[in-house]
């Protein structure tokens, strides 16, 4: 018999009370995994669409939309000459719901830019040029609307051909229908306005140049803001805003975990309390009952998070496949992540179980001759 | 009283021991005196409220006196700042309801003051199968209380109490929730182990057939000792 003795039996007396509590927790855990899981993979989407275009800086305005406010065209006028500047790629993105889908990436291209060239053809071809009346479909996208080359798709008022499927290796470039810039100008009455500049940069340029050129570009064009690629989602302030509400619901639903299982342990501490008196009387230290009780919320909060996190896991992946999330992003639950989860939960029952114990390392061992 | 050859001898000194309640409006001990020597078996005896079990408490630093001064071989009990250690170490506890622990099983709750040793989970396991042999339970060992019969689990108890080598024995009422036959035979038991280990044992009792064991009784009323004498018959 070890010390753990003592902390497993503490547990496993009361099965349904420490499995209910158990339960708890891995709800508050759970929550944390799917929401922060989320929120983050979507920053990370954006990230992974970003690069698979091959994009060094994007210029945009994210303000307090999920996607950038359109300005001016002639932006890309003003970038191009800049040292270090390769290539420009202008775009205009938009989230808008897509006949039987809620929200798709819709995204247009300025016709022969760079942006274009990362797609793999499954299927089909690409749009012979910007005029024509067509779309390709990321293969995610194509199978969220049911969609085959050949099929006709209704985007606002204008039905559009289906002309190819493509692997545009990124969750949200699947998850897109792709178009010529012109065509979703005409059809959002967006004409002359774009709302994304993607930029390649020279070989060799250094992070310092890099940098440079951003703050460069953000002077030059006062109506959007140069970032990094990798730090383009986080410069939205919706995502920020969805960032911190997901860390707020979450910390929420922790709470809750945190009352429950400080609830559980002083049902615990008071329902012993003749039997910590006696451990008391026959010579235990104070400090040995403290711990048993922390260990024994420790405990509690391992098992929840370890509960929490396979519910969140496996939530969230069944989340992403429903056709309203599908193709909009890869939730991030990478070991790193999901370990911390576990560390929440054992911090949130160790902090549970400190007014517990305190209450139990006040009790009088006089107290075992009672009773 | 016993007259000890030194100092050194006396296990426990009280002079002016006093416990009060509630702000005074209670007096569970009102003044007690007395000096008790190594190996000596006292039975203290006197009815409900007599202040005897409130005694045995001090006697165990599992509560501190109002006034007075105790000491335990020649040191104040209530200025030691290791009293978790004279509990564990010192004395050894025997409860009239048992106080086992009810989901571990005999072998376990003998092991549960070893935890304050230096003992490995090996040297624990088998000092309390020992312990256990020693008072009758080899066989029951991996029994839980609930199944165990009040004599039985009172049997548990004293190997627990002897679990550290204790020198002194502390028993509140040992008897008090067993039959008659099952009592026989622990108060038997107790005297054995006392006989063999040479501990002091202070045992609290209202039943004077139980006290006439003992060779010295100290007899308790109204929170006062008003005789303590000297058995010269110990049946």
């Amino acid at each position: 018999m070890t010390f753990f003795t003592f902390v497993t039996r503490g547990l496993t007396r009361r099965p349904v009370r420490t499995g209910l509590t158990i339960v708890g927790i891995a709800i508050g855990i759970a929550a944390v995994v799917g929401l922060v899981g989320i929120s983050r993979g979507f920053e990370t989407s954006w990230q992974t669409g970003m690069k698979s275009r091959g994009t060094d800086i994007v210029v945009s305005n994210m303000g307090r939309g999920l996607t950038p406010k359109p300005f001016s065209a002639t932006v890309v006028e003003r970038i191009t000459p800049l040292p270090h500047v390769a290539e420009t790629c202008a775009l205009l993105v938009d989230l808008i719901s897509v006949e039987k889908a809620d929200m798709m990436i819709v995204s247009a291209r300025q016709w022969g830019g760079f942006s274009w060239k990362n797609l793999k053809i499954v299927s089909g071809r690409l749009p012979n040029d910007a005029a024509e009346r067509a779309v390709v479909l990321g293969k995610t996208a194509a199978e969220v609307l049911g969609k085959k080359v050949g099929d006709t798709l209704q985007l606002e008022t204008e039905e559009l051909a289906v002309v190819g499927i493509v692997d545009g290796g990124a969750v949200v470039e699947d998850g897109s229908v792709i178009l010529s810039l012109p065509l979703l100008q005409e059809i959002t009455g967006n004409q002359g306005k774009i709302n994304i500049v993607d930029l390649r940069v020279t070989p060799r340029t250094t992070k310092e140049e890099l940098t440079r050129l951003c703050a460069q570009i953000t002077g030059l064009v006062p109506e959007a803001r140069a970032v990094i690629a990798g730090d383009h989602i986080r410069d939205s302030q919706a995502y920020r805003m969805i960032s911190a509400m997901s860390w707020g619901t979450s910390l929420l639903a922790v709470l809750v975990g945190v009352l429950g299982v400080m609830n559980t342990m002083l049902m615990t501490v008071f329902e012993r309390t003749q039997e910590i008196c006696v451990l008391l009387a026959i010579g235990w230290k104070r400090s040995r009952i403290v711990r048993m009780v922390l260990w024994e919320s420790a405990l509690l909060g391992f098992l929840g998070g370890v509960g929490g996190v396979l519910i969140g896991v496996v939530g969230v992946q069944l989340l992403v496949t429903t056709p309203a999330i599908r193709g909009l992003l890869e939730p991030e639950l990478n070991p790193q992540f999901l370990v911390m989860a576990v560390a929440i939960a054992v911090v949130v029952g160790v902090v549970s179980g400190v007014y517990p114990a305190w209450r139990s390392s006040r009790l009088t061992p006089s107290h075992a001759l009672h009773g | 009283m016993p007259i000890p050859n030194g100092d050194s001898d006396w296990v426990f000194e009280a002079s002016g021991l006093k416990k009060e309640h509630d702000d005074g409006r209670v007096q569970a001990l009102r003044g007690v005196d007395f000096r008790i020597q190594q190996g000596e078996f006292v039975a203290i005896v006197g009815p409900s409220g007599s202040g005897k079990s409130t005694l045995l408490q001090m006697l165990g630093a599992l509560d501190h006196p109002s006034a007075g001064t105790l000491t335990y071989r020649g040191a104040s009990l209530v200025e030691r700042a290791d009293l978790a250690s004279y509990r564990a170490h010192e004395i050894g506890f025997i409860f009239q309801a048992f106080h086992l622990l009810p989901t571990f099983t005999a072998l376990e709750n003998v092991q549960i003051p070893m935890f304050e040793t230096h003992r490995s989970v090996s040297e624990r396991e088998h000092r309390a199968i020992e312990l256990l042999k020693a008072v009758g339970l080899e066989t029951r060992q991996h029994h839980f209380p609930a199944k165990l019969s009040g004599g039985e689990r009172q049997r548990v108890a004293i190997a627990r109490s002897l679990a550290n080598g204790a020198s002194v024995l502390l028993a509140d009422e040992p008897t008090g929730n067993l039959d008659s036959e099952s009592a026989a035979l622990i108060l038997d038991l107790i005297v054995r182990l006392r006989r063999e280990q040479h501990f002091t044992l202070i045992l609290v009792t209202h039943d004077l057939g139980i006290a006439r064991q003992a060779a010295r009784i100290i007899e308790m009323k109204d929170g006062r000792i008003v005789s303590d004498a000297l058995n010269k018959e110990p049946t």
